[in-house]
């Protein structure tokens, strides 16, 4: 311990600067694992919690279809009793919508309505309204009103029969009432579906029970007049069972499920949860492998960190061991410098990740409600295991950095001590063995892209990519001997020998500093390999990424373009709130079939639908229509129109292709449905190309679909104009037409398509914000070398002041030392990137998502980001130069 | 022509417990085509003396001046200025950059003036020639033998065609055969280019190449004697 506080904390802590750098690059790598972490906990928390919290006492479930069951079963359910309690159960979501919103306007209020995680204050807030049959519910959920009057009591029976016995009556949370300024007995404007309805405040749920999910988001009614208010007349969407003997849960499971009648299913209440799970699983898989980059480049620096004190303390070492420090010291030694400045940096990184969880949560919350499921928008707070996560990543990843240098500086001979005198560094040689291992890495890394997944994991695919980020770390030393010999080429100096006549125009725009620099680097190469592989693979990692969203981007502005031809869209608001079950009423039908412009509506329904572990869409959609007028892009078999045509009417379904690869189905198999009157079979007759969802889609005929599942409203209408119509004025006259009353979004063929893109857009906002984080953490990185090396030059610089360079030639070398660095990584990066997108394209994303891209290089951004890099790299170097310029005296010897 | 003038000049660094005074009040000149050697046990003040009289360093009290220019009234970018461009230095440890070829540290103090690299190549390759390593321009330092490597420094020193050549102890790191060829060297050039050559050495034998021999004990002058070469 003496000798570590001695030999290694005296200089930690004399070199500030590069050992706060390093931490904090570990501190940053750290806290965005721990930071993903925490923003994927907390979507799929917040749904389960939410139905942890509402299921209470509920043992198990009895579900039907997608579409409930019809209440009528019950009788044939008596049975049940036997084992405890029934509570039967509505659900559905509303949005609040105060007067003052305008019933969309403008698509630009549509766009309001849909941003972010929690849809608060003028653009209104989902609440999950589930009506019960009180009587039955109580020994079920706890509910404390706060009009019962009896602080910490629950209200009688009586009182709460007599809130609900109006049929407009809904109890609120405290909350969700304190939040929109609502009171006992006021009235409340709610949208379901796209009606505008007003019911009356008869209570507000003070914070217990289910009214601590979703933030508050939660509302009581009765069952019927739920019912009535969702249009679930005369049906159930379950049966809550809270068993006499809770603990024997298995058995009673068993035991309904084999009494159960066809169209019925037993499950727990976890299940939904697990769903969910399931469904979030790759984007939360991508999320947390995008996280990991920034803690490889923190990585790096810690090699690097200890890979240079081993090299600039060589004599040193060889003084400790020529007075018989053993080399298990040395390297302990070592290993203790990585873990010093590991261990603080975890904590801080932990700390940090919490704080930096509260932006990712708000960049991922809109995607995930938009796309996934409505869920919490606060990160968990921090606990045992998050502390356990950041220091598992960071000491011991730490340690494992660090080994190398530490073991290279166990091997140093005492002898090292007396070679001292000699400052001339070996020069670096290109050898075979620097093509041989990326190159063999390469071939690795190709042969596992063609591996396929397990599960609905790309593991091959990650490793793939991983393999492919080491392959460029080890090209790196090659490409820099090569960029440093090209670079004094374009300087007008061949090896050293007098080019005739003049100089070489490049000459012109370096001068004598980047020639300078260009050589110091090409000096340098051993050293800085690892910094410059660690900014390369960040940067690589960038360009893989935008490469992909570019490509992404393009193959969705092409498949819109190509699919979305009706005229008009129209939803109810509720739905892009995330109302996933809001539907249209037949008012809102009836005016816009009744304006003179519109030709022909096409009614669809799309609901969420279980399917295996996870969840897919179900969409009910005219297929006459489809193949008159609909323009999919078919993916099995090429003309999937004909293939419809001529199975119409039958029980066939078209899929997605995300459905047909997650799923494995293809054309010709047979998928199985759980509709209203048991489990129905389904024959897959074409594929086609879908990015809507990831989830998968499974698109019905209308007619099929009411012959198994029952008429039901449609959740969306397309709408085809005649020729020549406006279809903006038309969308205008309709939106007056409907006025306050109905809440829906009719957009036009050109306002959905930047709809699309505006959320594909959103989406991958936490991509590019982690991938900045990895930027910066290795930029970073570079002004930690350039720092490291200034330390150990300047014996040159002085040497460079002695021969009459001035300061400022000095520092403008270190500039273009810095600015060298950039470039090169930028160039290794844009090359490695490439390929790297073509994996996360044609493996990583099929395997994840399944969805074909088309492959398109977004060259603008390219473009910026190289500048950007340079810029950022170059001023990276302006703190080294100044220091340099500082501490460079010209040489003296004595 | 007088080309160094060093007026009572004295150098004092702040030391741990008392200041120590390295050089305490030296006068001497240098004029053109001279060649002063300076001797005496370590720690007399000779580096110290050739650092103030190179322009590296700045003398507590006395002055300092390179044909008839004060130094002590210079910034740093100018006594840069004045060591790019009239100073050049040969040292014990070469003081090579290991990253630049042997042509290339040669013609570095033209090119940090601004001199276009083809010019200052040629000019470079000339002198790598006149030193005697024509063959070795394309290596690199750590290839070279030490006396190789003094012979690119003494190349280097001159490649600018300085006033005044400062060399501390050009054959301290050499053996005897290879000092002996450095000294020669250094004579030549100092003949064929008449440029003034203040030189510390330990070497016994300088006196055979020196016009004057300064001998220094405790920071101050103790003799001076006249050279074989005068």
């Amino acid at each position: 311990m003496w000798l570590f506080s001695r030999f290694i904390a005296r200089r930690l802590a004399g070199e500030r600067l590069r050992s706060a750098v390093t931490a904090l690059g570990v501190a940053l790598g750290v806290a965005v694992v721990v930071a993903i972490r925490l923003a994927n906990v907390s979507s799929v928390r917040g749904f389960e919690q939410a139905l942890e919290t509402m299921a209470g006492a509920t043992s198990l479930e009895i579900v039907g279809s997608a579409e409930g069951f019809d209440e009528r079963r019950l009788v044939a359910l008596t049975w049940l009793g036997e084992l405890g309690r029934l509570s039967p159960v509505i659900e559905g979501e509303a949005m609040y919508a105060p007067r003052g919103i305008a019933g969309s306007a403008s698509e630009g209020d549509d766009r309001a309505a849909i941003e972010g995680g929690r849809r608060r204050a003028s653009a209104g807030e989902m609440l999950r309204v589930v009506g019960i049959d009180i009587l039955r519910d109580r020994p079920f959920r706890e509910y404390a009103l706060r009009s019962s009057g009896r602080e910490g009591e629950g209200p009688s029976a009586r009182e709460f029969l007599d809130l609900l016995r109006d049929p407009r009556a809904i109890i609120l949370t405290a909350k969700f009432a304190g939040r929109h300024g609502l009171s006992n007995g006021g009235r409340v404007d709610l949208a379901i579906g796209d009606r505008v309805e007003v019911f009356t405040v008869a209570g507000l749920l003070d914070d217990v029970g289910p009214a601590r999910a979703l933030d508050g988001g939660i509302a009581l009614m009765d069952i019927a007049a739920a019912q009535v208010a969702f249009g679930k007349l005369g049906r159930l969407d379950r049966l809550d069972v809270r068993l006499d003997e809770p603990e024997q849960v298995d058995a009673a499971e068993q035991l309904i499920a084999s009494r159960l009648p066809e169209g019925l299913t037993v499950q727990r209440p976890s299940r939904r949860g697990r769903q969910v799970e399931q469904m979030l699983a790759a984007f939360h898989h991508n999320l947390a492998a995008l996280s990991y980059i920034a803690l490889i480049v923190g990585l790096f620096m810690v090699y690097n960190t200890v890979a240079t004190s081993v090299v600039a303390r060589r004599s040193e070492i060889g003084t400790l061991r020529a007075l018989g420090v053993s080399r298990g010291r040395v390297l302990r030694l070592f290993l203790g410098e990585a873990l010093v400045l590991a261990l603080p940096a975890s904590v801080v990184g932990v700390l940090l990740g919490r704080v930096l969880a509260v932006g990712a949560v708000a960049l991922t919350s809109g995607t995930v409600s938009t796309l996934y499921v409505a869920t919490g928008s606060a990160p968990p707070a921090l606990d045992w295991t998050h502390w356990v996560l950041g220091l598992l990543v960071g000491v011991p990843l730490s340690l494992a950095a660090a080994a190398q240098p530490a073991l290279e500086a166990s091997r140093v001979s005492p002898t090292a001590a007396l070679r001292g005198a000699d400052r001339l560094e070996t020069r670096f040689r290109l050898r075979r063995r620097f093509l041989v291992a990326p190159l063999a890495l390469a071939a690795l890394g190709a042969w596992l892209a063609t591996r396929p997944a397990s599960g609905n994991v790309p593991i091959a695919g990650y490793a793939a990519a991983v393999v492919f980020v080491f392959a460029a770390a080890f090209l790196v030393p090659a490409v820099l001997f090569a960029m440093a010999r090209a670079g004094r080429r374009a300087l007008g100096f061949r090896r050293g020998s007098p080019v005739p006549g003049s100089p070489a125009p490049a000459h012109r725009f370096f001068f004598v500093e980047g020639w300078l620099a260009n050589a110091s680097l090409s000096g340098a190469i051993p050293r800085l390999s690892i910094s410059i592989a660690a900014l390369a693979v960040s940067l690589a990692m960038m360009a893989a990424i935008a490469i992909m969203i570019g490509s992404f981007r393009e193959t969705v502005v092409y498949w819109v373009g190509q699919t979305l031809t009706a005229d008009l869209f129209v939803g109810p608001s509720s739905r892009s709130g995330g109302a996933r079950q809001a539907t249209i009423s037949e008012e809102v039908e009836r005016t816009i079939a009744a304006h003179e412009a519109v030709e022909v509506i096409d009614r669809v329904r799309q609901i969420p639908v279980p399917y295996g572990d996870s969840q897919a869409y179900l969409l009910a959609g005219d297929f006459t229509s489809l193949v008159a007028r609909g323009q999919q892009l078919f993916k099995d078999p090429r003309d999937g129109k004909a293939a419809i045509r001529a199975t119409l009417g039958e029980d066939v379904v078209v899929v997605s292709e995300a459905f047909s690869i997650r799923h494995g189905r293809g054309v010709g198999d047979d998928i199985s449905l759980a509709t209203p009157s048991g489990r129905a079979r389904f024959r897959i007759v074409a594929v086609y190309f879908d990015y809507s969802s990831d989830r998968g889609v499974i698109a019905i005929d209308r007619a099929v679909f009411a012959r198994h599942f029952g008429e039901a409203r449609p959740t969306g209408l397309n709408v085809y104009l005649r020729e020549g119509a406006d279809a903006m004025a038309v969308r205008r006259a309709l939106l007056d037409t409907l006025g306050a009353s109905h809440r829906v979004f009719i957009y036009t063929n050109a306002g959905l398509r930047g709809e699309v893109l505006r959320i594909f857009d959103r989406t991958f906002a936490i991509t590019y914000a982690l991938e900045l984080i990895a930027v910066v953490v290795a930029i970073l990185g570079v002004a930690a070398t350039l720092l490291t090396l200034i330390l150990e030059r300047e014996h040159e610089f002085a040497v460079l002041r002695l021969v009459g360079a001035d300061r400022r030639q000095v520092r403008r070398m270190v500039v273009w030392e810095a600015l060298m660095m950039g470039a090169v990584s930028q160039s290794v990066g844009l090359v490695v990137g490439v390929v790297l997108s073509l994996v996360l394209i044609y493996v990583i994303n099929v395997q994840s998502f399944g969805w074909t891209i088309q492959f398109h290089m977004p060259w603008w951004f390219l473009t910026q980001m190289t500048l950007v890099i340079l810029t950022a790299t170059a001023l990276a170097g302006l703190y080294p130069a100044r220091l340099a310029a500082r501490r460079a005296a010209p040489i003296r010897e004595e | 022509m007088t080309i160094l003038e060093v007026e009572r000049v004295e150098k004092t660094y702040p030391g741990g417990e008392a200041p120590v005074a390295a050089v305490r009040g030296v006068s001497l000149s240098v004029a053109a085509g001279e060649l002063v050697a300076l001797m005496g046990p370590s720690g007399c003040g000779k580096s110290t003396l050739l650092h103030v009289c190179g322009a590296m360093d700045t003398p507590t009290r006395g002055r300092v001046a390179i044909e008839g220019r004060d130094l002590s009234s210079l910034d740093d970018g100018a006594l840069t200025r004045v060591r790019r461009e009239r100073v050049g230095f040969v040292f014990q440890f070469f003081n090579l950059l290991p990253t630049l070829t042997v042509a290339e540290n040669i013609a570095l103090p033209l090119l940090l003036s601004g001199g276009s690299p083809g010019e200052a190549l040629e000019r470079a390759a000339a002198l790598a020639n006149r030193v005697g390593l024509g063959h070795r321009q394309r290596h690199y330092p750590q290839q070279l033998s030490g006396g190789e490597m003094q012979r690119t420094a003494i190349a280097r020193a001159v490649v600018h065609r300085p006033a005044l050549l400062i060399a501390d102890e050009p054959t301290g790191n050499l053996d005897s055969a290879s000092g002996a060829r450095v000294l020669d060297l250094l004579r030549d050039v100092h003949e064929e280019t008449g440029i003034a050559l203040l030189m510390a050495t330990h070497a016994p034998d300088v006196a055979r190449i020196a016009s004057r021999v300064v001998h220094m004990r405790d920071g101050l002058i103790e003799r001076i004697d006249a050279g074989v070469a005068v």
